[in-house]
């Protein structure tokens, strides 16, 4: 078993066709959920500690907990859905299929985070701010999303009803996993802040603070919601 | 975990299966000549099974009413449940049996069964997707502040599954059209588009009455 789990982990990164080929095959599933799950654990949870290292102390850990729950809700919400567009788009996988494919795609993009982790962590320890290290993280995930729907594509079919479906789901990632990511801030941490919350109390929401931003981006006053300039100007954050 | 839900496929649909070759045969013919055929798009083997699957297609799209009920809680559950399922309900109670008498008077040799077998099929794949949004759907409802942003994903969700219900009608019925002559094609082509503008619009009417889409809970 311990064998495969590291083929499985080494397919990961090496041969996502090979990974994309054993979902669909309908084989034995379970070395590529167990080595799935541990990158998505490990690698996530890394990236997370390495994003709060701009905080330190208990954030580190807090974050290292909650990007891996983040990821993981977020799978749980979002598989139903991408079974129901490719069975209604005329792509059927096997559920248990589905399951590993999403999986061993969140798992590709874990590994594409932890790839990314000690740039990350320079840039913060040479004392880069608030907002391009928010930038910073957002092409870290962007990088890591396009591994992971790169795999999804491969296992749907590299066509265009594939690329429609990959295109659907990939939309419904992003809202339901930046929501579900909104609701476990922070990640960062104020680096001024007495106490490390391990959730923030509600306050607005992922679509509200792009609703604010494109608001504001387009000449609007109204700024985003949860976003206070000073805080950003300081680095003082609660992402 | 294989999934019990009906096929999608229009291969495996035993109703709306290809023309038989003699019909073939006989469309070569002048258009006059059609109006003596019989109806020769099979009967469903089981109408029970076409019902089932509109009442699951119906069932499903109930949860993700549900889903978005649960924004508010308490009776808003029942009143989004119901609504969800009512837009599916109309464009299959209401519109098919138009569609099937328009088709009928221009000669496209469709049965009622098939007619049956179609509704089923889109509202069924329909529903299932309401049905898998309604986990990403349930979170954004609940989590989401604004109710701006609450509609417009509601509406999303609820386009999405409308234009994957058409795809599979679309997809049923290409086998049949594409056999006719060339005329009926053409017919059959024009009261299908106006049938999907149709039943967009009523689809987006009945909908329209989920309180998450006014602006309300």
């Amino acid at each position: 078993m311990n064998n495969e789990v590291f083929e499985a982990l080494d397919e990961l990164l090496r041969s996502p066709r090979a990974v994309a080929e054993r979902t669909r095959s309908g084989g034995d599933l379970r070395p590529l959920f167990v080595a799935s799950l541990s990158a998505l654990s490990l690698g996530a949870g890394v990236f997370g500690a390495t994003l709060a290292t701009s905080r330190g102390g208990l954030q580190l850990l807090y974050s290292g907990l909650k990007l891996p729950l983040a990821l993981i809700a977020t799978l749980l919400l979002v598989v139903p859905a991408f079974h129901a567009i490719s069975a209604g788009l005329g792509r059927r996988l096997s559920f248990s299929g589905m399951v590993g494919l999403t999986l061993a795609a969140a798992g590709r993009g874990a590994l594409v985070l932890v790839a990314l982790s000690p740039l990350v962590w320079l840039s913060f320890d040479r004392g880069l701010s608030y907002a391009p290290g928010v930038l910073l993280a957002t092409a870290c995930y962007a990088l890591a999303g396009l591994a992971a729907l790169g795999l999804v594509l491969r296992g749907i079919g590299f066509d265009a009803r594939g690329f429609v479906i990959v295109t659907l789901f990939g939309a419904v990632v992003l809202v339901t996993g930046g929501q579900t990511a909104w609701m476990f801030r922070p990640f960062l941490g104020r680096p001024g802040a007495a106490s490390v919350p391990f959730f923030r109390g509600r306050q607005g929401s992922f679509l509200d603070a792009i609703q604010g931003s494109a608001a504001a981006t387009l000449g609007g006053n109204r700024p985003a919601p949860d976003v206070n300039s000073s805080e950003l100007r300081s680095g003082d954050d609660s992402r | 975990m294989e999934q019990s839900f009906p096929a999608l496929s229009p291969d495996q649909a035993p109703a709306l299966r290809a023309l038989p070759e003699s019909f073939a045969e006989a469309t070569s013919e002048p258009l006059s000549s059609v109006e003596a055929l019989p109806l020769t798009l099979p009967e469903p083997e089981d109408a029970r099974h076409d019902f089932a699957r509109l009442a699951a297609g119906l069932g499903f799209a109930a949860v993700y009413g549900l889903a978005l009920g649960a924004r508010a809680g308490g009776m808003s559950l029942v009143r989004h449940s119901l609504a969800a399922s009512a837009g599916l309900g109309a464009v299959a109670l209401l519109g098919v049996p138009s569609l099937f008498v328009l088709l009928a008077l221009a000669n496209v040799p469709v049965s009622p069964g098939a007619m049956l077998a179609m509704a089923a099929r889109a509202s069924s794949s329909a529903g299932f997707v309401l049905a898998g949004l309604a986990p990403s759907a349930a979170l954004l409802a609940v989590t989401v502040q604004s109710a701006e942003a609450t509609a417009s994903i509601a509406s999303a969700g609820l386009a999405l599954a409308g234009a994957i219900g058409m795809y599979q009608m679309l997809r049923t019925v290409r086998p049949l059209v594409s056999t006719l002559p060339f005329q009926l094609r053409l017919k059959s082509y024009a009261l299908l588009s106006a049938f999907g503008v149709f039943a967009v619009l009523l689809a987006a009417r009945v909908w329209s009455a989920l309180p998450i889409l006014q602006g309300g809970r």
